[in-house]
């Protein structure tokens, strides 16, 4: 998958969770600061990463997951080749 | 209507689990099945009639010790789990549950999820009145800290839950807080106050105090994880003590006091029957997209009994379903 391929899935993601505008979806949105996650918010978001690209994100890894580009390289990162 | 049944949680499981979901079976009408997740070598040998029961046999269990959310993320087969998953996917209405109330939690929040607009789905448990009609007291610990319009949001569906299960047309709906005035409390008793005075569709009573719950000041008792969970514990500490010091009582003093106590026999029995919570069934999640409801983990058939047609009624009555719409008609601008 390339990183638009993902960051599209992610965005669409974010989309539907936190009903954001896609055209606010960048890189640098932050789950915390711009979309005002809170804890329940932050392991649902995980949650559905996970089914969505079919991995397991340790708790260790999901804590450094703070904006939307964190995510995208994380997915990147841990592809099946 | 399908109700998903962890088979596994709780102290006395299976076992009570069967009794309770076969007596409740054979008085629901036969639209009625149900779906027991666990150990089928256990769960088998239980059932007297298979009728409109079905097992998904799975060893895996989430333990009490387990950390919750590691618990539903990890145990995918987990008995919890999977009844969860089942009402997700749509194949169940309902999921009832006796095990670890913090995993029941997170597998209502991150499986079945919550209702749009709700943020913080509370647990609501139902408690005895001295009238036996009983109360409605949300939140009593799924959170630490809740927002005033989320206590709004308890209002809301603990109104739809006492309209709904306990057959009142229009429950009172009270706030708990350290003083009956509208201007007592913190920051947040008094906002939370403000807004449910603007409310529309609830029967908002005003504020009552701890000391008047058990006497039916209200149907519907409004509070924020944090207090709700303390006071549940001081009802349920008080209510043990005094049990026990009135046996002290009678056992310690003598001929004389056990004739007494002998005597009293049938007024304690009524008082016992008074606040046996069994017949309420258990907590609800409120807030979830479909119903999710804790039995107590030492439970017995009865419970389980009551609890399955407390769960029904919910899904008869389309609880949930008056909750979203309520919220979908009413957004926040």
């Amino acid at each position: 998958m390339t990183e638009q391929e993902v960051f599209d899935k992610i965005a669409g993601l974010i989309e539907d969770h936190f009903q954001t505008p896609a055209d606010k979806i960048t890189n640098d949105l932050n789950f915390k600061k711009d979309l005002d996650a809170d804890s329940i918010d932050t392991v649902e978001f995980v949650l559905e990463l996970e089914d969505t690209f079919g991995a397991e994100i340790p708790d260790e890894d999901a804590e450094h997951i703070d904006t939307v580009g964190d995510a995208v390289q994380y997915v990147l990162n841990h592809q099946k080749k | 209507m399908k109700i998903a049944v962890d088979a596994m949680g709780g102290d006395h499981a299976p076992e009570v689990v069967i009794q309770g979901v076969e007596r409740a079976r054979n008085e629901l009408p036969e639209s009625v099945t149900f779906t027991l997740y666990g150990d089928e070598t256990k769960i088998r040998p239980l059932i007297q009639d298979d009728t409109r029961l079905t097992i998904v046999h799975t060893t895996e269990k989430v333990e009490s010790t387990d950390e919750p959310v590691r618990a539903i993320r990890r145990k995918k087969q987990a008995s919890m789990v999977l009844a969860a998953q089942a009402v997700k996917s749509g194949e169940a209405d309902a999921v009832i549950s006796l095990g670890s109330t913090g995993a029941l939690l997170a597998a209502g929040l991150f499986i079945v999820g919550r209702i749009p607009g709700i943020d913080r789905p509370g647990l609501a448990p139902t408690l005895p009145t001295v009238d036996g009609k009983g109360f409605i007291m949300l939140d009593v610990g799924a959170n630490a800290e809740n927002r005033a319009v989320q206590l709004v949001q308890y209002a809301v569906m603990g109104n739809f839950y006492a309209h709904d299960l306990r057959g009142l047309e229009k429950p009172r709906v009270a706030l708990l807080n350290n003083g009956s005035e509208a201007n007592k409390g913190d920051d947040l008793h008094q906002e939370t106050y403000k807004l449910l005075e603007a409310t529309p569709g609830i029967n908002f009573i005003g504020n009552v105090e701890a000391d008047s719950l058990l006497q039916g000041a209200a149907d519907v008792v409004v509070t924020d994880g944090f207090t709700g969970n303390a006071t549940l514990k001081a009802i349920e500490g008080t209510a043990k003590t005094i049990l026990r010091l009135v046996k002290h009582a009678i056992m310690d003093s003598g001929v004389k006091g056990k004739l007494g106590g002998l005597l009293l026999k049938g007024g304690i029995k009524e008082i016992a029957k008074t606040f046996d919570v069994s017949s309420y069934g258990g907590a609800v999640l409120l807030g979830l997209r479909a119903p999710v409801v804790k039995a107590h983990g030492n439970a017995d058939a009865d419970t389980v009994y009551y609890t399955v047609k407390q769960v029904a009624a919910m899904v008869e009555n389309q609880t949930v379903q008056k909750s979203v719409a309520y919220f979908d008609a009413h957004q926040p601008d």
